[in-house]
C-alpha cells in the first residue's frame, strides 16, 4: 500500500508545472559551475565549490526552495483540490498516508538537488578534493529530509505554508541566523552545512560550519522526528470541507 | 425495502445517526442542532444551495468535526475514526480526481486502500456497475463531468459498503446516466445498504428517496416520508400575481370564492392568496368569463424552492 501511494505521489509531483521550474534551477546550477570552469576566476576550485557553489547557491537557495515546493504541495494541494478525500476516507492508519507523502518529496528533492550538486561539483572541483562533493551531497540529502518534514507539517498547519516557509528560509535562516549565532541551532541550513563539513573530512571547516557533524545529525533527526510525529497527529484531526 | 427516519431517540444500532449536531464557522452557523437516525433504504437530504447539506454529509463521513453533538455510523463516532471507512463509501461533490490515472487505476487505488483480497476483480466489478467499462482505460483527466461522477461512485462502492454517502451525485450526469445511477442505488438499498444523498433538486429526491430530510438554513425543516412532505409543499398557501383587462373587478369577484383567502396590491399588481391551487385554477377562468374579464397573465410569485423551504421552516 505504502509503495503504491509512494508511486502515486511521485507521479503527482513530477507532473506539476513547478517541477519544470525546479529542474531549470538545477540546470542553472550546473551552468554556473560550467561558466566558472571555463572562466579565469582567481578563486581556487575547492574554495569556489564549497563557498560559492554549495554554501552560496545550492544549500542556501536550491535545497530549501526545492524542498519548499515539493513539501508544501504534496498534501497541501490535495487538501486544496479535494483529492485528499480519496485518501482520508479509507480505513488506514494516518501514518500510512503520511509516510509516502514525506518519502516521495524527499526522494525527488534529493534527486534534483543532489544530482545538481554532484554534477556541478565535479565540473567545478577539477583536480581538487572530491570528498567535498560527496560531503555536500550527503549533507544535502539529510538536510532535505528535515526540510521536507518541516514543510509537510506547515502545509497541515496553515493554508499559507508557502509564505511561512519562505519567511523561514529567507528571514529566519537567511537574515536572523546571520546576525544571531544561537539561531543557527534552529536552522536546517546550518545542520546541512555541519554534516557536509564533517563528511568532507580532510579539509577542516570547508563549509564554514557552525556545528559538528554529530550535532548536526542529531538535530536533523530531532527536527525530522518532531515534525513527522506532529504532522501525523495533525493528519488525524485534519478537516476536509467542500469549497466554501 | 424499508427505511426509517426518526428524530429521537437515537440508538446505537442505527446505521446512521446524528445527535444534536451543530457546526459553525466563526459566527456563521452552517448546521444547527440536527438529530435523526436512519436505517437501510434511501434518504434524500433536500435543501437549497448553502443550506448545510454538504456540511452535514461531511460530518457524517467523519471529515468535519462537529462543533457540538456527534455523528455515528453503526454506533461508532465518525470523527477521527478511520476504522469506520470499512463500512462507508463517500462520494464528494467536487469533480476533481487524479487526472493522470485511468478510471480503472483510480478505482483500483480505492480497492488497494481498502486492502481487498482481489483488487482487480473488485475494481472491475465496481466499474461494470457504473457502466464505465468502455472508458476505464482512459485517463480520468479526459472524462466528462458525468463520467467522473460515475468513476467516483465506482471507487466509493468498490468495497461494497453498507453505508453510502453521496454529495449531489447527479450533478453533471445526463438523463440516461442519472436513471442508471438511480437504478444502481435502488438495487444497493434493496440489498440492505443505507444510502444518504444530498440534492437541491426536488424531482431527484422525489424519484429516488423514500425518506427525506429537508434542511434549510442549517436546520432540519421537515423529515419523514417524502410524499407527506410533498403534500405539505403542495398544500401550502400560494400567491398569484394577476394581470387582466379589469384587475379590480376580477379580484372582487374572486375574493368571494372559498379557495381565495386574501388579496393585496403589490407594486401596482393584484396579488391573490389561495390555499387550494387546484380549486383556484378551476374557478378563475369561470369567474373571468362571468365578469367578462380577459386574463392576460396569472403567475405564481413564490414558487422558488427557497420559498417552499421557508414555508416548511415557518410551520
Amino acid at each position: 500500500m505504502i509503495g503504491f501511494l509512494l508511486s502515486l505521489t511521485v507521479r503527482q509531483q513530477v507532473l506539476r508545472k513547478s517541477t519544470l521550474l525546479l529542474i531549470g534551477l538545477g540546470l542553472l546550477v550546473v551552468l554556473v559551475a560550467f561558466v566558472y570552469r571555463i572562466s579565469d576566476s582567481s578563486m581556487e576550485p575547492d574554495e569556489w565549490t564549497t563557498k560559492v557553489l554549495y554554501g552560496g547557491l545550492v544549500v542556501t537557495a536550491m535545497l530549501p526552495l526545492t524542498a519548499l515546493m515539493f513539501g508544501t504541495s504534496v498534501l497541501g494541494d490535495e487538501l486544496e483540490d479535494g483529492t485528499a478525500v480519496y485518501l482520508l476516507t479509507k480505513p488506514l492508519p494516518r501514518w500510512q498516508i503520511l509516510l509516502p507523502k514525506i518519502v516521495a518529496p524527499w526522494l525527488l528533492t534529493s534527486a534534483l538537488v543532489g544530482g545538481a550538486a554532484l554534477i556541478s561539483g565535479f565540473i567545478a572541483i577539477q583536480d581538487g578534493d572530491t570528498g567535498v562533493v560527496i560531503g555536500a551531497v550527503v549533507g544535502l540529502v539529510a538536510g532535505a529530509l528535515a526540510y521536507i518534514a518541516l514543510f509537510v507539517l506547515l502545509s497541515l498547519l496553515t493554508n499559507h505554508a508557502l509564505i511561512v516557509g519562505l519567511l523561514y528560509v529567507f528571514i529566519w535562516e537567511g537574515a536572523l541566523a546571520g546576525v544571531f549565532e544561537g539561531i543557527r541551532y534552529i536552522s536546517i541550513r546550518h545542520y546541512t552545512l555541519g554534516l557536509s563539513d564533517a563528511i568532507a573530512g580532510n579539509i577542516p571547516d570547508t563549509f564554514n560550519a557552525y556545528m559538528s557533524g554529530s550535532t548536526a545529525l542529531i538535530l536533523i533527526a530531532i527536527v525530522t522526528a518532531t515534525c513527522v510525529l506532529w504532522a501525523n497527529q495533525r493528519l488525524q484531526l485534519i478537516e476536509v470541507r467542500e469549497r466554501p | 425495502m424499508t427505511a426509517t427516519v426518526a428524530e429521537a431517540p437515537v440508538t446505537t444500532t442505527d446505521a446512521v445517526s446524528v445527535e444534536s449536531i451543530s457546526r459553525w464557522y466563526g459566527n456563521v452557523v452552517a448546521v444547527n442542532e440536527i438529530s435523526f437516525a436512519l436505517g437501510p433504504g434511501i434518504t434524500g437530504l433536500l435543501g437549497p444551495n448553502g443550506a448545510g447539506k454538504s456540511t452535514l454529509l461531511h460530518m457524517l463521513a467523519g471529515l468535519l468535526r462537529p462543533s457540538a453533538g456527534r455523528a455515528t455510523i453503526l454506533g461508532e463516532s465518525t470523527w477521527a475514526n478511520p476504522k469506520i471507512y470499512k463500512h462507508i463509501g463517500f462520494v464528494p461533490e467536487r469533480e476533481t480526481v487524479y487526472p493522470f490515472l485511468t478510471g480503472l487505476d483510480f478505482v483500483k487505488l480505492s480497492a488497494r486502500m481498502h486492502n481487498l483480497p482481489d483488487v482487480d476483480a473488485a475494481a472491475l466489478r465496481a466499474i461494470e456497475r457504473v457502466e464505465m467499462t468502455d472508458a476505464m482505460g482512459r485517463a480520468t483527466g479526459g472524462y466528462s463531468k458525468g463520467m467522473k461522477q460515475r468513476v467516483k461512485i465506482a471507487a466509493a462502492i468498490v468495497h461494497e459498503p453498507s453505508i453510502l454517502l453521496l454529495d449531489e451525485p447527479f450533478n453533471g450526469a445526463d438523463p440516461r446516466q442519472r436513471l442508471r445511477m438511480m437504478d444502481m442505488l435502488r438495487e444497493m438499498a434493496a440489498n440492505g445498504a443505507t444510502i444518504v444523498f444530498s440534492s437541491h433538486i426536488l424531482e431527484e429526491v422525489e424519484r429516488l428517496a423514500e425518506n427525506v430530510l429537508v434542511i434549510v438554513s442549517g436546520r432540519l425543516a421537515a423529515s419523514g416520508d417524502f410524499h407527506a412532505i410533498r403534500r405539505l409543499m403542495t398544500d401550502r398557501p400560494h400567491s398569484i400575481m394577476l394581470r387582466s383587462s379589469d384587475d379590480r373587478r376580477f379580484a372582487s369577484a374572486l375574493i368571494g370564492q372559498p379557495a381565495v383567502f386574501g388579496v393585496e396590491i403589490v407594486d401596482g399588481h393584484v396579488v391573490l392568496h389561495t390555499s387550494d391551487l387546484e380549486a383556484f385554477a378551476l374557478v378563475a377562468p369561470r369567474i373571468a368569463k362571468e365578469q367578462s374579464v380577459t386574463i392576460y397573465e396569472m403567475a405564481p410569485t413564490d414558487e422558488s424552492l427557497e420559498s417552499v423551504f421557508s414555508y416548511l421552516v415557518r410551520r
